[in-house]
């Protein structure tokens, strides 16, 4: 039986936000008294994740993963729960379970800008007291991995973003931590960025055994590398289980976008649903299932007169929107 | 120790950010030469007109310019460029790594940034004090010289909390990243004895901001002025004014916990 | 064009007012150094009777006026316009069809000042109690010639910032240039001391230099203390140095700017 690493109870985060409108007559008025709404980030989350699974948490933006995460690294108390990760308490933070995880987000640094990334690699060896002898071996491993080497020498702020991203994940896997939470780990990457990045995490998975936890909003991320999702929205567990059962469960569709050659007079519902998007004007868009799409295209091609079409998958929001409809 | 260990790093660190700006440094040494001129000449010009001034004459005034300069240098190095790196993490949230350091991150946040070649005014500052106490002509006996080390130890102590605690605010008044201004503003007043103020004025820099606990009390200390029961008073106040802040810094983390996303 | 301003006042007005906190500290901050010299100097005047002629209540007199003076007379361009180089939303500025530096900044600077106020008149009003200066020699003639002296201190320093800020748009060693200015400030406009307990040297050199219409000229104007030919002196120097900088201004600007353009944000 495998050991239970991260065990997730009732986990959940409330926030009390000031309440302020614009104008020189409202920012007098909340300086003598203040409102506040309840923010619910996160509520009643359960989960247990065995020691060297790559989960994905799956979600639209604000939907609370990355506040759940937080949790989990010990970087915010919950309002209500518990979380128990390699036996500790993430927010007592103590020392022996920091030398144990990392966090790793994909919009923040942690490297020092204007300094190579070996002088930083340096000071977190001095930080973890790794011994020389193991941090060089596990530099290896990484340089291996990563292609660090010719990176290091060189300031962070002239490395591109995928070159950096590289050195943030490495500095953070320094000290071989058990378990990794990774934040938007791939944003603003191109897809061989991107792609490299994952096969580096399937990788590293593969070698050490670390519990990789994976927050996104690109689906790619997720399916490339996790067995297992979560989909967290409005704060809520929508699904905790295999992906294979999750695209079972939603219908998949994709979206068509077609430009036609005449303006007024188009009905498309023949073809499919009806989409509205407030971003093309040019295109008219609708929605069809996957199966569907060769058909409806060729009917579309033969009948309308098209001047442009596009075939895409729908935005991740409308994906989890439809399926977990409250 | 780790921590040594830690600190040299961080030294290397530092070291390596200040060759990379040479000439700023260059410039930097400039700039301190000219204000040091300056400051000499002000003493000058109030010499000019009198021979003593709060009680005391140019040559501990001269000694005092070093001490004031010694915790100046220090509000500088470590200080400003601290109190900009920190405001900048609770700004764009690489303050969370910090927290997840397996170090403590009062300690963090005080040695991130140390502005290296400052240790050259350090030297400086030494040598006033050295000038200032040949001027006087007075004699000064080991135990003065140990006193003095001891609560100018104490009084950088005294400051440094105080910094961590004006720091430390922001973790609960975000807005107000101008924390440090006050406690530089009222350092300018450790050029002078705090004999020549007003008592309210007095009153402010020894025991609210204790400035003067920095500055005229060292020197006190090294002319012989002070009892033993003073010195262990301001040397426990040193101590209590440490643990004061680590308590505050710990409250402001939680605070950061509990209530940012 | 009023509108613009209107507008830009509303929008600078908010942004102060979020940052009061900010403006309270660096109220403090401002205040802290004449008093400091007010102890000096009167402990100094009280101990040897005079210095140079001036008693211990002139120097209070001088320095609760500087309190005065400076706070319309001074700006803080270095604070916002290097930041804006350097970060590239400047950008946004120069692509809209008012200067930068003309309406903006200058809007940032009135409101800032306008923040400050609010936090000086009561702070001064204290100070008069505790040092209880004797205005004695105050005119309302002097008070009268003090204003066009206090808007062409503040425009002259104004434009002259702008120009050594402008500094930022070739090198971000903007703020050493900036120390090196506001140290020739310290020297030469009466901020440490009155002018005449200068060494005689630097009391020539301040003469020609436009530092003094921020602080000292003012100030005396204000006591009534100098001669009609001191007087007509002082504006003609002033209005010469306005000359000055404004071409010059001008021209670092629209260098700088073109620099910029080339090189990018």
């Amino acid at each position: 039986m495998s050991q239970e690493t991260i065990i997730v109870e009732n986990l959940s985060k409330t926030y009390q936000v000031p309440e302020r409108e614009g104008g020189f007559g409202a920012a007098v008025k909340s300086f003598f008294k203040r409102t506040y709404t309840d923010v619910k980030a996160v509520q009643q989350v359960n989960f247990r994740i065995t020691q060297g699974e790559v989960v994905g948490f799956l979600g639209p933006n604000g939907a609370g993963k990355t506040t759940t995460l937080k949790m989990l690294a010990g970087l915010l108390h919950p309002t209500g729960g518990t979380a128990n990760v390699l036996g500790f308490t993430p927010w007592q933070l103590k020392t022996d379970y920091l030398r144990s995880m990392t966090l790793v987000m994909g919009q923040r640094n942690r490297l020092a800008w204007d300094i190579p990334a070996a002088d930083s690699f340096l000071l977190a060896q001095a930080i973890y007291r790794l011994p020389d002898d193991e941090y060089k071996k596990t530099y290896k491993e990484l340089d291996e991995l990563l292609e660090l080497e010719p990176l290091m020498k060189k300031p962070v702020r002239n490395l591109s973003l995928g070159e950096r991203m590289k050195c943030e994940i490495a500095a953070g896997l320094l000290h071989r931590p058990k378990v990794l939470f990774l934040d938007e780990p791939t944003i603003g990457l191109d897809i061989t960025g991107q792609a490299r990045i994952r096969e580096f995490l399937r990788e590293y998975n593969k070698r050490t055994g670390a519990t990789i936890l994976l927050t996104s909003h690109y689906m790619a991320d997720v399916t490339a590398l996790c067995e297992r999702i979560i989909i967290i929205h409005h704060g809520q567990l929508k699904y905790d289980g295999s992906i294979t059962d999750l695209s079972r469960r939603i219908a998949p569709f994709k979206l068509i976008g077609v430009q036609l050659g005449y303006s007024n007079g188009h009905d498309l519902s023949r073809y499919g649903e009806p989409v509205q998007n407030e971003e093309d004007a040019e295109k008219h868009y609708i929605q069809v299932k996957a199966e569907d799409v060769t058909r409806v295209t060729s009917r579309m091609l033969s009948e309308l007169p098209i001047h442009d079409i596009t075939i895409a998958d729908p935005p991740i929001e409308d994906v989890i929107e439809r399926a977990f409809n409250e | 120790m780790h921590t040594l260990k830690v600190l040299s790093a961080l030294l290397k660190i530092n070291i390596q950010m200040s060759l990379a700006y040479r000439a700023d440094t260059l410039i930097n040494i400039l700039l301190n030469l000219m204000w040091l001129g300056w400051e000499l000449l002000s003493l000058s010009i109030i010499f000019n007109n009198t021979s003593t001034l709060g009680g005391w004459g140019l040559p501990e005034l001269v000694a005092l310019l070093g001490v004031f300069r010694l915790v100046n240098t220090l509000m500088i190095a470590l200080v400003w460029p601290n109190t900009e790196k920190f405001n900048q993490s609770i700004r764009d949230g690489s303050m969370d790594y910090t927290i997840l350091q397996p170090v403590n991150s009062m300690f963090l946040t005080t040695f991130s940034r140390i502005t290296i070649w400052r240790a050259w005014d350090l030297m400086l500052a030494i040598v006033l004090i050295g000038v200032g106490i040949n001027m006087s002509g007075d004699s000064v006996t080991l135990f003065q010289i140990l006193t003095f080390v001891l609560l100018a130890v104490s009084g950088v102590i005294v400051i440094y909390s105080l910094w961590i605690v004006l720091i430390a605010l922001t973790f609960w008044f975000t807005k107000f990243d101008n924390n440090v201004t006050i406690m530089q503003a009222l350092l300018d007043s450790g050029r002078y004895p705090v004999t020549v103020y007003p008592v309210w004025l007095r009153i402010i820099v020894t025991y609210i901001i204790p400035i003067a606990v920095a500055t005229t009390v060292p020197l006190q200390a090294l002319r012989g002025d002070l009892t033993v029961s003073r010195i262990l008073l301001f040397v426990a106040i040193g101590i209590a004014s440490f643990l004061v802040a680590s308590q505050v810094w710990k409250a402001g983390l939680k605070r950061y916990s509990g209530a940012s996303s | 064009m009023l509108k613009i301003f209107q507008r830009l006042w509303i929008v600078n007005w908010a942004e102060q007012w979020q940052y009061r906190a900010n403006s309270l500290m660096y109220l403090l901050y401002w205040l802290v150094s004449p008093i400091v010299h007010v102890a000096v100097w009167t402990s100094i005047a009280n101990a040897n009777g005079s210095v140079n002629g001036l008693t211990a209540n002139d120097f209070v007199n001088y320095y609760l006026l500087l309190l005065i003076v400076d706070q319309f007379t001074s700006n803080i361009t270095i604070h916002i316009f290097a930041y804006k180089v350097q970060d590239g939303s400047l950008s946004g500025e120069l692509v809209k069809p008012i200067h930068p530096m003309l309406t903006n900044t200058l809007i940032t600077n009135i409101a800032f000042k306008t923040m400050m106020l609010i936090g000086f008149v009561p702070v001064w009003i204290f100070l008069a109690v505790i040092f209880k200066p004797d205005f004695a020699s105050v005119t309302w003639q002097g008070v009268l010639l003090a204003v066009p002296a206090i808007l062409l201190g503040f425009i002259v320093n104004f434009l002259l910032s702008g120009a050594v800020s402008s500094i930022a748009f070739w090198t971000t060693r903007v703020y050493s240039i900036n120390e090196f200015y506001f140290a020739l400030f310290v020297l030469f406009s009466g901020q440490f001391v009155p002018l005449q307990l200068m060494p005689k040297t630097i009391q020539a050199i301040a003469h020609y230099l436009p530092f003094q219409l921020q602080i000292y000229f003012p100030i005396q104007l204000i006591q009534n203390k100098l001669s009609p030919a001191e007087i007509l002196q002082g504006f003609l120097i002033g209005f010469i140095w306005l000359g000055v900088v404004i071409l010059l201004f001008k021209w670092v600007w629209r260098e700088g700017v073109k620099r910029f353009s080339a090189v990018g944000a």
